[in-house]
């Protein structure tokens, strides 16, 4: 069977009525380009979301439709073929995201996220996906973590940060209520995030524990858009709980983690329905509003103004708006500046969806990183805090690309160093 | 055969004919979508769907159309939101609350209902016509809408603007005989008809599955759609 | 032919000068060619440019002082007589007495004192000796379903009746919806397959006086028309003289304002209906109908429908019998499937969306099995 051949049919195969009643909405009134940031920032056409879902409906059109079957069988429409998968591979992995901006902006409503998603599902099985990505999906196949993080590289780092941040860090342990699973960007490149959290956690007198078995949240399964890879990763984590026996997982600053584990798992394996899932950002306001761990106020006011990056997948597509407003305004009353758009209709900062991943993607992820450095500065914000490790690289690169000189914080790192009370 | 004729026929069997086959084509079309299967979400929900539904029905139809330039991405297609809005809402007035719609309506239906000043609806008119041809003239000069237009899209608008204008051009007694521009508007509106099921110009139906679809994810999620 | 002028057979009745010059201005006036607007529409100016220095008045009475009566020879078919009764019945006798006594009757079935065999032989006798020359006008529709057999007169069918007479006709006036259009016997089911006029006769000139009944003025008219120009008004696409049914009532109401303004009654005997406002919402068709109700109206201007308060049947345009219904709007579609229909249309839809849905469900299962593993193909 052809590349193309084994896309098409994969498109079919997950077009149901939930697919195909959208695909039917549109209208081809082109605002959902208006929302995607890789428009906005390049003003190419063929950065549209709705272009982008393109190759799906046509496949859609073309094999489900009687419409569809008559412009193909007469000429009118051509047929997909595999250049334009090839072209579609690029603007479904360099130029996106899936950040939903243009879910929210479609005057129809539709979630064009997810069809999105749906694309890369196609291109995966075909074996269209870009190289940088497809080089990380299988490290995580054959490693466990697209960053390399194993067993062994696991357990050396756990050591290092107890040791050097004097930090109590559980793993494995029996009777623990929540399990925490760490991103390997947070383990590899902030591992001042393993410290702080764990500080927060222990302060708080949370019966936690991380799993070797299941420690690594990022889900390049996700990115690729193989639903058989996201199920793999995914059933690493809960088989990990399912042993440990936790009531709640935790997943620590990560996005699109979240979004996979949260609200996409119990629809590809079989989720207990008692596992709570969470994210750090809500687990932290919790405790501040419970009284388990108490914030001094103002620690980081008195630095510049301080801006809150909303990470599209643990805000818009998290839910998790006002946790880290509350914090904040604990945090740095005088200096918080929100930016502008900020909470669902946040701008994403250009790195998430794999993007960051690849090389060849560099120049898009730039070009729309433009735009966060616009909003901070309108804002009159210094520093911008962000609650993703994704966003935290991205903003890295981008601000060294654009020799820029806003600086950034990892909100759970800010929580830590405000904790009142020893140790 | 005289245009008293041609208007006997257009009104009669010819519409017959369109109506019922604008019924069997949405019905088609429809359930052609609906029974494709629809998962079931597994996914607990941290808020309320019934509330994201409700809330995305508001604001896309009650709100958001009268004052789009509240949204950050009016700037860049300002023509699409405003002769867009324009044109549903003429669209649907002058359908609805024409005097003389209504009583095609009544005819059909059994019942009627009061109907808006012939000068307001005139204006609609007016102003929806005016909202098409800008909306013609954007999939031209529009980059993105350019890209995205093409045999069917200038279909979908000629079958649209024909009925109006020949609608507009029917009241004012303008250039033909009134059996003329009556026959015209029938004509069209029954090509209209017969072409609605089979092209994108029935987004109206699905209009319900996107809206609806799109309230429940984010209220899932405790989001504000 | 020998026989005294029209005129002369007025002051032989003892017209006085000063009367006849007022009839002859009656008559240009029941032209239409001063009451009505559409004048350009009846032809007029053109005919007149043609005689030098001439005035209406002046041309019609030079025309009745120069021509001999007219013959006129009236026929009934499938009618009610009530074109034949709204001219009898019509306050402007003048006009009407003018035509009809004056000028010229030779036969008319409802108005002869004479009936049976002897009517019938007045008949021939005049059609022989006016042939050629003879106005026939014709009431009633003609069926033609069984050989015709619905409708006889002495025996003989009305088709017959109707060829017969025709063929010795100058002209041919179907006055009434039923000559013109096949009016009331026409509507469904139509069981005598009635005719207009038009639809039977092709040879010779006809001209369609419809309305149900006809404006006895627009009949009355026409035929002083053929009286003094020898050939029949300019007509419309529906063999309608212009000057009668060059506009529609709705151009003319008196109610339009109303109309504009978006003021209806809603049912009959409400506010709106008492304060004068306009019939459409109560199934007005004047938009569609042409006719002189509105400008010329009835009883010599008394009133018409609308202005008396019931919206306008359209009596005066083909089919109005079948037209969807006199109380429905005039914008409705004629025909209007019935529920069972439609749902039997719905019900063949949907079979077709599942039958289609399920064909792609099918082949969606057999793709489900698909090995998907990346890397397996080049990219």
């Amino acid at each position: 069977m052809t590349t193309t051949q084994i896309a098409l049919d994969t498109f079919v195969a997950e077009t149901g009525g939930w697919v195909a009643s959208q695909l039917e909405a549109c209208t081809r009134c082109g605002i959902c380009a208006e929302a995607c940031h890789f428009y906005q920032a390049t003003g190419n056409p063929d950065f549209s979301p709705v272009w982008k879902i393109e190759v799906l409906r046509k496949a859609y059109e073309q094999r489900m439709t009687l419409g569809g079957k008559l412009k193909a069988a007469f000429g009118i429409e051509k047929k997909i073929d595999d250049q334009e998968l090839i072209d579609w591979s690029k603007l479904v992995y360099e130029a996106c995201t899936v950040c939903n901006k243009c879910s929210m902006a479609c005057p129809m409503g539709i979630e064009l996220g997810p069809l999105i998603h749906d694309v890369r599902s196609g291109l995966a099985a075909a074996g269209l996906v870009p190289d940088d990505l497809a080089a990380a999906v299988q490290k995580q196949l054959d490693e466990g973590s697209p960053l390399g993080v194993t067993d062994d590289v696991f357990a050396d780092r756990m050591d290092w940060v107890q040791d050097d941040w004097e930090v109590d860090i559980p793993i494995d342990k029996e009777g623990a209520d929540t399990m925490v699973v760490f991103s390997s960007i947070e383990i590899m490149k902030f591992p001042e995030n393993l410290a702080d959290i764990a500080r927060i956690l222990n302060r708080a007198g949370e019966n936690w524990t991380l799993s070797s078995k299941g420690r690594e949240v990022v889900n390049f399964g996700f990115y690729e858009g193989s639903h058989e890879h996201t199920a793999l990763f995914l059933q690493k984590l809960i088989d990990a709980a399912e042993e440990l026996k936790v009531k709640k997982i935790v997943v620590t600053e990560c996005g699109h983690a979240y979004d996979a584990l949260r609200w996409t798992a119990a629809n590809l394996i079989d989720v207990p329905k008692e596992l709570e899932i969470t994210h750090i950002v809500a687990l932290m306001d919790k405790f501040v509003s419970e009284g388990k761990i108490k914030l001094k106020k103002g620690v980081f006011d008195g630095g510049g103004g301080i801006g809150f990056h909303d990470a599209c997948k643990i805000q818009r597509r998290g839910g998790h708006i006002e946790e880290p407003r509350r914090l904040l305004n604990i945090l740095a009353p005088d200096s918080f500046r929100e930016l502008t758009p900020n909470k669902e209709q946040g701008i994403c900062c250009g790195g998430g969806g794999g993007v960051i991943a690849i090389k060849e993607a560099d120049p898009y992820r730039f070009a729309v990183f433009g735009l966060k450095i616009e909003q901070a500065e309108k804002a009159g914000a210094d520093t911008v805090v962000m609650a993703c490790s994704n966003c935290r690289l991205q903003f890295l690169d981008g601000i060294q690309h654009y020799g820029s000189e806003l600086k950034i914080k990892g909100l759970s790192n800010m929580v830590a160093e405000a904790m009142e009370g020893g140790d | 055969m005289t245009w008293t004729d041609a208007l006997e026929f257009l009104r009669g069997p010819l519409f017959r004919i369109a109506f019922l086959v604008f019924v069997a084509g949405l019905v088609y079309r429809l359930i052609r979508v609906v029974a494709l299967g629809w998962p079931k979400d597994r996914v607990l929900s941290a808020g309320s769907k019934t509330k994201g539904v409700a809330t995305t029905y508001a604001k896309g139809i009650g709100i958001f159309p009268f004052i789009p330039w509240v949204k950050q991405t009016f700037n860049g297609n300002a023509v699409t939101f405003l002769a867009g809005a324009m044109f549903h809402v003429g669209l649907i007035l002058v359908i609805i609350f024409g005097t003389a719609h209504m009583l095609a309506w009544k005819s059909l239906l059994g019942f009627g209902w009061p109907t808006l000043p012939v000068p307001i609806i005139d204006w609609l008119a007016a102003a929806t016509i005016v909202a098409m041809v800008a909306l013609l003239v954007n999939r031209f000069t529009h980059p993105v809408v350019r890209k995205l237009s093409g045999p069917a899209e200038f279909l979908n608008w000629t079958l649209v603007f024909l009925p109006m204008v020949t609608g507009y051009l029917m009241t004012h007694h303008l250039f033909f005989r009134y059996e003329a521009l009556f026959s015209l508007h029938m004509l069209t509106v029954d090509v209209m008809l017969i072409w609605i099921p089979f092209s994108r110009l029935s987004h109206f139906v699905f209009y319900f599955f996107s809206r609806t679809i799109h309230g429940a994810q984010f209220g899932k999620r405790a989001v504000t759609p | 032919m020998g026989e005294e002028t029209i005129y002369e057979h007025l002051t032989q009745q003892g017209v006085s000068r000063r009367d006849f010059l007022t009839y002859c201005g009656v008559i240009a006036g029941g032209l239409g060619f001063n009451r009505l607007a559409p004048v350009s529409a009846s032809g007029l100016p053109e005919k007149l440019a043609d005689v030098p220095g001439a005035d209406l008045t002046s041309f019609v009475s030079h025309a009745l002082q120069t021509k001999p009566r007219l013959p006129v020879i009236w026929l009934e078919f499938q009618d009610c007589a009530g074109c034949t009764e709204a001219l009898t019945r019509s306050q402007s006798p003048t006009l009407v007495d003018l035509v009809l006594n004056k000028i010229s009757i030779d036969y008319h079935e409802t108005l002869f004192a004479a009936a049976g065999f002897q009517a019938e032989a007045a008949r021939q006798a005049a059609m022989e000796k006016y042939a050629g020359q003879y106005v026939l006008v014709v009431e009633g529709s003609i069926p033609v379903a069984d050989d015709g057999v619905y409708c006889t007169v002495g025996g003989r069918t009305a088709v017959a009746i109707l060829e017969e007479a025709a063929a010795g006709a100058a002209a041919i006036i179907a006055t009434g919806n039923c000559a013109a259009y096949g009016g009331l016997p026409k509507a469904k089911p139509n069981p005598t397959n009635a005719k207009g006029v038009m639809e039977l006769i092709a040879d010779k000139p006809v001209v369609n006086i419809p309305g149900c009944p006809a404006i006895p003025e627009a009949t009355t008219g026409t035929i002083a028309n053929f009286l003094v120009f020898g050939e029949l008004p300019e007509l419309d696409d529906l063999g309608r003289p212009k000057a009668f049914y060059g506009t529609t009532i709705h151009d003319r109401c008196l109610r339009r304002p109303f109309y504009e303004a978006g003021k209806f009654a809603k049912s009959f005997d409400d506010e709106g209906a008492r304060a004068g406002w306009c019939l459409y919402k109560l199934g007005c068709k004047g938009p569609t109908t042409y006719n002189a109700c509105a400008t010329i109206k009835w009883d010599g201007g008394l009133s018409f429908p609308i202005q008396s308060g019931h919206p306008c049947l359209g009596c005066s345009q083909p089919d109005f019998w079948d037209g969807g219904g006199f109380y429905q709007g005039q914008s409705a579609p004629l025909d209007r499937p019935a529920a069972t229909v439609v749902g039997a249309a719905a019900v063949v839809g949907a079979a077709a969306g599942a039958g289609f849905a399920v064909a792609n469900r099918s082949a969606k299962k057999k793709l489900v099995s698909i090995d998907a593993t990346p890397g397996e193909e080049t990219s």
